[in-house]
């Protein structure tokens, strides 16, 4: 997860985009859903709305799956220039999850420079928030001496 | 004896409200903001417990309540009732979670190390009143290591599994479609025990805590030591339409697990997980789910007992319906009372031959 990211010459796999996507800067993203919008044409808004999503994990005891909770969500879905386009993000910001869709569709129309460009930048800047609070975690691992 | 119909008291439930709400002033967006900044622990186990993941909502149900931490809960489990089910999510596993706290209290040596992460437990608990001379304190920053801790921890049972001090049932695959779930069927008993966990993961603090705590001191079948505690954040892994899946974002969860030593000769562990940080109530859960099998009915660890009295809109709304007219009820035994009077005549007391 934090190794990607660093080749501006890879393309990002779909699964990568859209776990970029989903954490990126909304005023960033936003800016970028407009500059894009226009190459999709018209766009048919299929899905625009909150609901939940029922989270399960999985016990250690006995490896039962059980329910969490749900989270409070985001989706979008759209289509437009033969293609569909989709946003799911935690949270009730549907211009967040619209501006994802919009940017999943005209990558899936291929991943201009600019595309890419805001993916590297977007995934540099989630790592680095990730590994800065790594290092304070690590701050405290306790290295226990016996006597 | 019959119903009586009776009306009035408009007027004063109208008043009655406003009275309340008005004590609680203006609630605005910046109040909301302000207590889910200042807050955090709070929204966390409102979150938990109304089993609805949206810090935004929790800090509104908790402004609107004025702190009412049932009446929040309530709030968010109604408002939870407008919204469709989109989908359900990847199971989230131990071992993938966005580690920021993981220690045991068994095992000094574990996998991965004993990562204290964001913690009071070593504090000292002193109550910074200068604060209220006008001196503000700022916590001091913490120093970050050079390198950063891994994201994931490797998970502690998986390992005890393979050394072969925790028994390592054969588990049954399930599509997550098809995962038991208490918001959509009863809790029925013997429970399932993935309805037992959604349970617990759902259940009040408080309760949880004092039930938890009796089998802590000797009401239980076993004593729990932390065999591992984690606060983490969970990636909520959802699939595109195409069917990729990824992560639409992260959401804070803790989880636990407590141990103590079983009949069996191996390591016997209870489990209890919920949404958001709240040690307090996974560590009480799992205190409960391993002192559960064979707990004699009745006690406080056995399920049906601490399930059914753990579960936050149930039992508040049931203690607080009670303030509600019980006026023919109470009557009826009022009139109970005062025939038995009427019919028994005081006697002298006998003295046994």
């Amino acid at each position: 997860m934090f190794d990607q990211g660093e080749d501006p010459a890879q393309p990002f796999d779909h699964a990568r985009l859209l776990d970029v996507l989903a954490r990126a800067d909304s005023d960033r993203l936003a800016a970028l859903a407009e500059g894009v919008l226009a190459s999709l044409g018209p766009v048919e808004v299929v899905q625009s709305r909150t609901g939940l999503v029922m989270l399960p994990m999985r016990d250690t005891v006995q490896g039962t799956d059980f329910h969490l909770g749900e989270v409070l969500m985001a989706e979008a879905h759209i289509r437009a220039a033969g293609t569909e386009g989709y946003g799911m993000i935690v949270g009730r910001d549907l211009t967040r999850a619209m501006a994802m869709a919009v940017v999943d569709a005209a990558a899936s129309l291929g991943q201009t420079p600019e595309i890419r460009a805001f993916l590297h930048r977007e995934a540099a800047e989630q790592a680095a928030t990730d590994t800065a609070r790594l290092r304070e975690v690590e701050a405290t691992r306790v290295d226990m001496e016996t006597f | 004896m019959a119903y009586v119909a009776t009306r009035g008291g408009e007027r004063a439930i109208d008043q009655s409200e406003r009275l309340y709400r008005a004590e609680l002033g203006q609630i605005d967006a910046a109040r909301v903001a302000e207590i889910r900044l200042a807050l955090p622990m709070l929204i966390d186990r409102v979150m938990g417990e109304a089993s609805l993941y949206e810090p935004d909502l929790a800090a509104l149900a908790l402004a609107q309540a004025g702190g009412d931490l049932y009446e929040a809960v309530l709030l968010l489990r109604a408002w939870r009732t407008t919204q469709p089910r989109l989908t359900i999510a990847e199971p989230v596993l131990q071992d993938q979670l966005f580690t920021h706290r993981r220690i045991s209290a068994a095992f000094k040596d574990i996998p991965g190390g004993q990562i204290l992460g964001p913690s009071l437990d070593y504090a000292h608990r002193l109550l910074a009143t200068g604060v209220l001379q006008g001196q503000p304190y700022m916590p001091t920053p913490v120093d970050p290591a050079a390198t950063p801790a891994p994201a994931h921890q490797p998970s502690l049972a998986a390992w005890q599994k393979a050394q072969g001090l925790v028994a390592d049932p054969a588990r049954t695959e399930v599509a997550p479609d098809d995962i038991p779930d208490l918001t959509r069927e009863p809790l029925l008993f013997p429970a399932q025990r993935a309805h037992t966990l959604q349970s617990l993961a759902r259940a009040d603090t408080g309760g949880m805590l004092a039930l938890g705590y009796s089998a802590m001191r000797g009401y239980g079948n076993a004593h729990p030591t932390v065999n591992e505690l984690r606060l983490a954040e969970a990636e909520v892994r959802v699939r595109h339409p195409r069917g990729t899946v990824f992560s639409a974002g992260r959401v804070k969860v803790s989880q636990a697990e407590v141990t103590s030593k079983g009949k069996s000769g191996l390591l016997e562990l209870g489990f209890c997980a919920t949404l958001g940080w709240n040690e307090v109530k996974v560590i009480s859960g799992a205190t409960l789910d391993l002192n559960a099998p064979g707990a004699a009915k009745g006690s406080p660890v056995e399920e049906e007992f601490f399930l059914y009295h753990t579960e936050p809109v149930e039992a508040s709304g049931f203690c607080i319906h009670f303030k509600l007219p019980h006026y023919v009820t109470f009557q009826s035994s009022l009139d109970a009372l005062r025939g038995a009077k009427t019919a028994t005549p005081t006697q002298p007391e006998k003295v046994p031959a």
